[in-house]
C-alpha cells in the first residue's frame, strides 16, 4: 500500500526523517525548508558572543575610566554596572528580537532565531529565550541542561527555545558544494515505489556524488543496500541508475 | 533540460522580486509594494512546481530562500511600543497577577514564612550563632555600618558626589538580576524559584532579627520604608513567573509537553516584565529618595502609602477594561 506522505500517521506524530530540514506549511499554501542549526555551530556563535561581550566590556570600561574623572567617579562606576547589567541580560535580547534575528555571533556565523512557524520572533519570545540562559546554562559552564534539551528534541531546542517557541535555523544560502557525476550507462528502475523525499535523496546523491572519493561514495550507497541489494561499487552504480531513470520519468 | 527552461522562462520576474526585497530589507523608502503579495504568491507556485518537477537542489534551494525572506518581509510586525507599553502597566500586568492568585499565593508564603519564622526566633531567642551562620560576618560589619546607630549612617555614607546614582545601577543590577534568576530557576521543576524565595525569606528574617537586637531599628526601617513595597512584591512575582513556567514542565494536563511549554511561556511573561519594571521604581526609590534625611514620620508616611497604593494596584487596576478585552 502507498501511503500519501501528508496523510497523518501515528497520531500525527512525524516519521523520522531522512535530514534535519524542517518543513514548514505557509498560509500562501506551500512549503518552505529550515535548515536547523545543531549544537556544534552554536556553540561556536556563543563563544564568539562571550569574546564580544568580554571586549566591550573591558574596552568600555576603560573608556568610562577616563570619564570618571570628568564624570565623577562613582557615576562612572554606576554607568559601569548598568553596563555589565545590559551585557548580562539584554544583549541576547536586543539583538534577537532586533530585525536581523540574530545576535552578532550568531550572525558571523550565519545563523538566525526564528519562530517555529518561520516569522521573525516577537521581543517577548526573544526575552523568554535568553532568560532561560540562566536555566540551560547550569551546570556552569557546561551549558548542561541546554545541551540535553538540544539533543532531545527533533528541532534542536534548548528549553529557552522550548519555552519561546523558538528555533535556530541557518540564515544564509547553504554553500553548495556541487558536482554531479556523469550520468551512467544503465538506467534502471527501483524495485519499490519510492517517497518523493527518498527520490530526492537519491538525486542529490547523483548531483553531489563529484565531491566525493569512490570510497566515500560506495559507504553511502551501502546505507541503501535494502534498496538496491547489493553492497560495494555494483550497489552505487545501481543507485546512479535508479537516479537515472527518475530523472528521465520526469 | 525542462529545469533550465523554466529559469529562464521566470528570471526576469524572480529578479524583479528580489530587487523588492533587497530594498525593503535595507529599510529603503519609496519602494512599490503594490505588487508585493502576488509577486510573493507566484514564487511560493514556483517553488511548490519545481520541488514537484525535482528541478534539483540549487533552484530550490534559491527559491526556497526567495520564499522565506518574503514571508518575513509580509509578515513583519507592527509597532506602537509605547502604546502597548501604557496598556500593559495599567492593565495587562495586574490581570495576570491576579488571574495567577493561586501561584501568588504559593510565593508569598515561600517568601513570609521562613522570614516570620527566623525573625520571631531571633526576637525569643537572641542566640546569634543561627543568625551569624545566615549572614556571616561580613554582612554583619556592613549591617553596623549602614544601620548602627540612629545618627544619619546611611546619608552620610551618600554625601559623596554621585553615590546616589551609583546606588542605583547596583540595585537595578542586582535586583532585577535576582528578579530573573528567581524566573529562570522554575523551569527545573519549580525548584529553583521556590529556592531563591525560600533562601532570601530566611536571609531577609535573619536580618531583620540581628537589627532588633544589635542596631538601630529606626534607621533600618526608615531606609527601607520606601522601597520595600515594590522590591518585595516584585521579588514574589518573579516567583510566581518562575512557577508559571515550573508548572508548564510538571502539569502539562491534556496538552503535550511541548504545547504546554510554550503556553507557559507567554503566559508567564507579563508577570515576568512586570516584576522587572517594578524593581526598576523600586532601585530608584532606594537610590534617591530612602537615604534622603527626612524625618521619620515622612519616611514611614511615604512608604505605608506606597504599600497601599501598590496592593490597591494590583487588586482593582484594570478590573473594567480587563473584562472588557476578555469578553470581545
Amino acid at each position: 500500500m502507498v501511503v500519501h506522505p501528508t496523510m497523518p500517521k501515528n497520531n500525527g506524530r512525524q516519521e523520522p526523517r531522512l535530514d534535519t530540514l524542517q518543513s514548514i506549511e505557509l498560509a500562501e499554501g506551500v512549503e518552505i525548508h529550515l535548515r536547523m542549526a545543531g549544537p556544534y555551530v552554536r556553540v561556536l556563535a556563543y563563544l564568539l558572543d562571550l569574546l564580544i561581550r568580554g571586549g566591550v566590556s573591558i574596552g568600555v570600561g576603560l573608556l568610562l575610566l577616563l570619564a570618571g574623572t570628568i564624570l565623577g567617579f562613582n557615576v562612572a562606576m554606576g554607568l559601569n554596572m548598568l553596563l555589565s547589567f545590559f551585557l548580562m541580560f539584554f544583549y541576547y535580547v536586543f539583538f534577537e528580537a532586533g530585525k536581523r534575528g540574530a545576535s552578532p555571533g550568531k550572525r558571523m556565523m550565519g545563523l538566525r532565531v526564528v519562530d517555529t512557524s518561520g516569522a521573525p520572533i516577537s521581543f517577548g519570545q526573544s526575552f523568554v529565550r535568553n532568560m532561560l540562559r540562566f536555566a540551560d546554562g547550569m551546570p556552569i559552564p557546561f551549558y548542561g541542561f541546554g545541551l540535553l534539551s538540544t539533543l532531545m528534541t527533533r528541532r534542536f531546542q534548548r528549553l529557552g527555545d522550548l519555552l519561546a517557541n523558538t528555533v535556530v535555523v541557518y540564515d544564509r544560502l547553504p554553500n553548495l558544494h556541487m558536482a554531479a557525476l556523469p550520468p551512467v550507462l544503465e538506467s534502471r528502475a527501483p524495485g519499490v515505489p519510492l517517497t518523493r523525499e527518498e527520490q530526492a535523496a537519491l538525486a542529490g546523491f547523483r548531483e553531489r556524488g563529484g565531491m566525493w572519493s569512490e570510497a566515500r561514495r560506495i559507504e553511502l550507497a551501502d546505507h541503501a543496500s535494502d534498496l538496491s541489494g547489493a553492497t560495494g561499487v555494483t550497489g552505487m552504480t545501481r543507485l546512479l541508475g535508479m537516479a537515472h531513470w527518475l530523472g528521465e520519468k520526469h | 533540460m525542462q529545469g533550465k527552461e523554466f529559469e529562464e522562462k521566470n528570471a526576469q520576474r524572480w529578479a524583479a522580486y528580489e530587487q523588492t526585497l533587497d530594498a525593503l530589507e535595507k529599510r529603503a523608502q519609496g519602494v512599490d509594494v503594490s505588487g508585493l503579495p502576488s509577486m510573493f504568491r507566484e514564487i511560493c507556485t514556483d517553488l511548490a512546481l519545481a520541488r514537484h518537477r525535482m528541478y534539483g537542489m540549487p533552484m530550490n534551494e534559491r527559491l526556497n530562500t526567495l520564499v522565506i525572506r518574503g514571508h518575513k518581509i509580509i509578515h513583519r510586525r507592527a509597532g506602537g511600543t509605547w502604546e502597548k507599553l501604557l496598556r500593559f502597566m495599567a492593565v495587562d500586568f495586574p490581570v495576570a497577577v491576579r488571574a495567577e492568585w493561586r501561584l501568588l499565593l504559593v510565593a508569598t508564603l515561600t517568601f513570609v514564612l521562613p522570614m516570620l519564622g527566623v525573625a520571631l526566633a531571633g526576637f525569643y531567642w537572641p542566640d546569634f550563632s543561627w543568625v551569624e551562620v545566615v549572614l556571616g560576618p561580613e554582612m554583619m560589619g556592613s549591617l553596623d555600618n549602614m544601620y548602627g546607630s540612629s545618627d544619619r549612617q546611611i546619608a552620610n555614607l551618600r554625601a559623596e558626589y554621585g553615590s546616589n546614582f551609583m546606588m542605583f545601577c547596583h540595585y537595578i543590577m542586582n535586583n532585577i538580576g535576582i528578579d530573573f534568576r528567581i524566573y529562570a530557576g522554575g523551569i527545573l521543576a519549580c525548584l529553583g524559584s521556590l529556592f531563591f524565595l525560600f533562601y532570601n525569606g530566611i536571609y531577609f528574617g535573619a536580618v531583620i532579627a540581628y537589627i532588633h537586637v544589635a542596631c538601630s531599628t529606626e534607621a533600618f526601617y526608615t531606609f527601607v520604608a520606601g522601597h520595600s513595597s515594590f522590591e518585595l512584591i516584585a521579588m514574589v512575582i518573579a516567583g510566581m513567573a518562575g512557577l508559571r513556567i515550573g508548572l508548564g514542565l510538571l502539569n502539562p494536563g491534556r496538552k503535550t509537553l511541548r504545547r504546554s511549554l510554550m503556553d507557559a511561556g507567554r503566559r508567564s511573561l507579563p508577570l515576568i516584565f512586570g516584576a522587572a519594571l517594578m524593581t526598576f521604581v523600586a532601585a530608584g526609590i532606594e537610590g534617591f529618595w530612602s537615604a534622603q534625611d527626612l524625618p521619620p514620620m515622612v519616611k514611614y508616611a511615604t512608604g505605608i502609602t506606597l504599600w497601599v497604593l501598590v496592593i490597591f494596584y494590583l487588586a482593582f487596576a484594570g478590573r473594567r477594561a480587563g473584562g472588557r478585552s476578555r469578553a470581545a
